[in-house]
């Protein structure tokens, strides 16, 4: 039972996260490879402030949040304006140089060695709750305004601009948003596992929730959280396969992106009138049953 | 092709399960190491190691007629998987104990997460803040069955400045916690004991090019320059320095142990290093063929550190049952047990050895030399 | 003196680099996407190269071929595996860029089953290194330079002057229209899998030499995506310049500020050189189109 209720603590920490990522990649269609950087802004600084100041939970971890999303805003100033390409480029050097930081500041961080001692406090339900909470901000924030005109924005960017939509504007609220999520899923994870260090957060991980959001599929909210719930399971449930994890796992998203390009559940979101949809459907395919 | 592939692991699969389910009854160990990842290749020789022990324990009857199950877990060198890993072990496969990692951000990340049970882990990281809390006390699971990193310093700082080196230079990577480790407590007992640190310099884990970060010690002209960090690095720094044209000494940690001297390519003369085995000794070269005849590995320290903590494990399992509460007690009344990597004594109050001697050597061309046996103390 | 060091060591570096960063180069100039999938390749030609060849005694020759004809036959396969559908689909490039980093997981997980807890590294290839006037020059330096630039002159003119290499250029720049020209599209995109997979295994090689053997090699791919996007994307002068360049500002950084906030620089000097010049140093203007 321990080792279900971890594994989806964890589970539910990355959807956060990746939540942040649809909204980046999936919504406006902009590719951060230093995206768990962001993370790791949110995660040092409010461990930082605990372990070393001693500072309350309620304050660090929006003091976190609030630095990762200073910091996205200079870094997304010069990016936004980028072509898609040097986006990708632009994050992952800012990814690297965060590393470097993380292990030149012994002091504070704790450098290579990581950043023990930060209290415990994260639970199942408060992971929970946190995915939800964030879940239901993004999908109302895709149905807003700002939503539809990122969507615009990844679509068809000249169009999106013709159409009068600012679309640095549009760009950085956008990644502005992600980043916040993803460094309050960094201070989740922080205090969830009581640990961390530098290595946690290279441009592997950031690539890894790119994955999650494109198997889950591009446009779909629900897809995501999916497809996090698949990807971060599997390993887990193969763990017995040992070496040959790494490989199934490849082989099970090279199957999926190459045969359903869409991702698993494509556009498709699970909201109250898709619910609906699909209870009329079950009752109409049960119903000749009952007439018979 | 696809099916193909699947249906072989289906049935790898299935022959696990089987095995499993054939075993009756048995002691579940978990074996928690970096199977994939950078730092695999310790990873896989330290399992190897316990593996072999294992193997050795079942076909000598086991423990008390029990078969003793060795579950290896792959941490990919990542700490949540390190932990997802520990937690399966712990709470879904009941294992009795687990032979921990060399890697001290693994022991580091299931430090805290280890206070909530009970069951042992008996490991090689040597970072003391991997057995010893800040507060000063050590976690009550956590053990190191190898020199720490202060004592595998002072070795080698003492070594040093015995045999005449007085002016060196340091090159560490700063991006592993192992190389920063050891760094302080070098030039800490150098300076202590009337050496000087000349030059100091760092890298990170993205370094290729050492050549423009050695010059500058290369020109400090030092007696002997410590470089504790892993093989790899190692070996392109050593070649790299002597391509500068450096003829003085390089004191190097455990990495330089065999098989160093086969993949450096050149004669490794002026390099010291220390071992935790000494390979001049009967048992361990009986031992080094077998291994090699057996399985195609050159077993390296971390292959004999696994067999021996398993051997110890056995012991325990045999003086005191698998509870864990009993083998932490036994654990930390581990006395003089004559191990292939020494007399192993382990101090209750650290759950590090104490006083565990290490062997220091050098190259003569590409033969290991042994120089003498040293402790920290 | 120490300067001109410094600059041989940078050129040293990035003549690597710059054999990573065609090969990178050549895929997006083709298919406009980071086929991150290239370090991964590169390991596996490597160590297929040090099993097949070099374990055996063979010299570098027979290693470098083994290397380049494994590169070359991976890519391939990888090609037919993991982009002809995205290709026929015609979808966003951002699903090669997916489908090249879960290619490359998937290689590096091959690698990792087949290297387990040993050790490697190439036989030394080459002797002593030179020193001229205070300067040392290693000599695997040396010739991994001249064979880079031996085998990119080559590519050039490949490119520049060969049917094949016409039909490469106009399927990079139209696809559509290319194939209405009658120019078998999927043939072009197999012969630039193919070449950007023997430049692969060579660098895979030259990787393996100066840096040793180990799983994780592929992780410097890294630097030829850097490379290649300062040099401007899908260009193969560019490419090479931006590689150099690279290997240039690495080494100056490493040797004022050292290591440690090499990575903060290399960012900001990146940050900057993109505001000023966002083509990139020889980058064409590729249209803005999603």
């Amino acid at each position: 039972m321990t080792l279900y209720t971890h594994i989806l603590t964890q589970i539910l920490i990355s959807v956060v996260s990746v939540a942040g990522v649809f909204v980046l990649t999936g919504m406006t269609g902009m590719f951060s490879l230093g995206q768990a950087a962001f993370m790791a802004i949110g995660a040092y600084t409010s461990g930082i402030l605990v372990t070393k100041l001693s500072a309350p939970i309620y304050l660090a971890w929006p003091a976190g949040v609030v630095l990762a999303v200073a910091v996205g805003f200079i870094v997304g100033l010069p990016t936004v304006r980028l072509r898609r390409d040097y986006i990708s480029l632009v994050t992952l050097g800012f990814g690297e140089a965060i590393t470097a930081l993380l292990n030149r500041t012994t002091a504070l961080t704790g450098g290579a060695s990581g950043l023990t001692g930060i209290p415990k406090v994260t639970t199942l339900w408060s992971a929970l709750v946190s995915a939800v909470l964030v879940i239901t901000l993004i999908s109302l924030f895709k149905n807003s305004k700002y939503g539809r005109q990122c969507i615009a924005v990844r679509s068809d960017e000249l169009a999106a601009k013709s159409m009068g939509i600012n679309v640095p504007k549009v760009k950085m609220i956008a990644f502005l948003i992600s980043v916040a999520v993803t460094a309050y899923g960094g201070c989740l994870y922080a205090f969830y596992t009581a640990y961390v260090d530098p290595s946690l957060f290279g441009w592997k991980k950031s690539a890894e929730w790119v994955i999650m959001v494109f198997f889950g599929g591009v446009n779909s909210l629900t897809g995501s959280v999916l497809s996090t719930f698949v990807l971060s399971g599997l390993p887990e449930v193969l763990r017995f396969l040992q070496n040959y994890r790494a490989i199934i796992y490849a082989v099970l998203v090279l199957l999926i992106i190459n045969f359903k390009p869409a991702g698993l559940l494509g556009e498709w979101e699970l909201t109250p009138r898709n619910l609906r949809r699909i209870i009329a459907r079950g009752r109409r395919v049960q119903q000749p049953k009952g007439v018979n | 092709m696809k099916k193909v592939l699947s249906l072989i692991l289906m049935l790898a699969m299935l022959t696990s399960v089987t095995a499993a389910l054939a075993e009756g009854e048995t002691i579940n160990v978990g074996c928690l190491q970096d199977i994939s990842g950078p730092t695999s290749s310790l990873g896989n020789m330290a399992t190897a190691g316990v593996q072999w022990a294992v193997d050795e324990i079942n076909a000598a009857g086991g423990v008390n007629g029990k078969m003793i199950n060795l579950i290896v877990y792959d941490t990919k060198a990542d700490v949540t998987e390190a932990i997802n890993a520990y937690t399966r072990a712990v709470t879904s496969d009941n294992v009795s104990a687990i032979v921990g990692p060399p890697i001290a951000n693994i022991a580091l990340a299931i430090a805290p997460e280890s206070e909530n049970n009970d069951v042992q882990i008996l490991g090689f990281a040597i970072d003391s803040k991997c057995q010893i809390k800040p507060d000063g006390t050590p976690y009550k699971n956590m053990f190191d069955f190898q020199p720490s990193a202060a004592q595998q310093a002072t070795i080698m700082a003492k070594y040093a400045l015995k045999n005449g080196f007085s002016k060196f230079g340091v090159i560490y990577n700063e991006g592993n916690a192992y190389s920063v480790s050891l760094q302080a407590p070098f030039i800490d007992t150098v300076t202590a004991n009337g050496g000087e640190v000349a030059k100091v310099v760092t890298y990170t884990s993205n370094d290729k090019d050492f050549k423009t970060l050695l010059q500058p010690i290369v020109s400090a002209d030092v007696d002997a320059v410590f470089v504790p960090n892993y093989t790899q690095e190692l070996i392109l720094i050593a070649q790299q320095i002597r391509a500068l044209g450096y003829e003085g000494s390089l004191i190097c940690g455990l990495d330089a142990c065999p098989p160093f001297n086969t993949l450096f390519g050149e004669d490794c003369d002026g390099i010291y290093f220390i071992n935790n085995i000494d390979g001049t000794e009967a048992n361990v070269q009986a031992m080094l063929a077998a291994v090699k005849e057996k399985t195609g590995i050159d077993a390296t320290n971390k292959f004999f550190l696994g067999y021996d903590v398993a051997n110890i494990l056995k012991g325990i399992f045999e003086t005191v049952g698998t509870n864990p509460v009993g083998v932490r007690n036994a654990a930390e009344q581990v006395t003089n047990y004559a191990g292939l990597t020494g007399n192993i004594t382990i101090d209750p109050a650290t759950h590090m050895p104490k006083g565990l001697e290490m062997v220091m050597f050098t190259y003569q061309g590409t033969t290991p030399v042994m120089l003498e046996r040293y402790s920290a103390e | 003196m120490q300067i001109l060091q410094y600059v041989i060591n940078g050129i040293a570096l990035g003549s690597v680099y710059a054999l990573i960063s065609t090969g990178f180069s050549l895929i997006f100039n083709v298919l406009k996407f980071s086929n991150f999938s290239h370090g991964a390749l590169m390991t596996f030609s490597a160590f297929t190269g040090y099993f097949v060849a070099a374990a055996n005694g063979w010299g570098l020759v027979p290693t470098i071929l083994a290397a380049a004809a494994t590169g070359s036959l991976v890519a391939l396969a990888g090609e037919f595996v993991a982009f002809r559908r995205i290709l026929i689909r015609n979808t966003s490039p951002i699903y090669f860029f997916v489908s090249s980093i879960t290619l490359g997981t998937l290689f590096e997980g091959i690698v990792v089953l087949q290297v387990g807890a040993n050790f490697y590294n190439y036989p030394r290839f080459f002797g002593k290194p030179l020193k001229l006037a205070g300067l040392v020059i290693s000599q695997s330096d040396i010739i991994i330079f001249c064979i880079s630039a031996f085998v990119l002159v080559v590519l050039a003119l490949v490119i520049q002057k060969t049917r094949l290499g016409r039909a490469l250029r106009s399927v990079s720049f139209d696809r559509d229209t290319a194939s209405l020209m009658g120019i078998d599209v999927t043939r072009s995109i197999q012969f630039a899998f193919i070449i950007s997979g023997a430049l692969a295994g060579l660098a895979g090689v030259f990787l393996g030499i100066n840096y040793t053997l180990y799983p994780t090699l592929g992780s410097l791919v890294v630097k030829g995506f850097i490379a290649s996007v300062i040099g401007g994307l899908g260009s193969l002068p560019g490419a090479v310049i931006g590689a150099m360049l690279l290997g240039i500002v690495e080494t100056t950084l490493i040797s004022t500020i050292g290591s440690g906030y090499a990575p903060v620089f290399t960012f900001l000097i990146m940050l900057v050189f993109l505001l000023v010049r966002p083509r990139g140093i020889a980058g064409s203007n590729i249209q803005e189109k999603a």
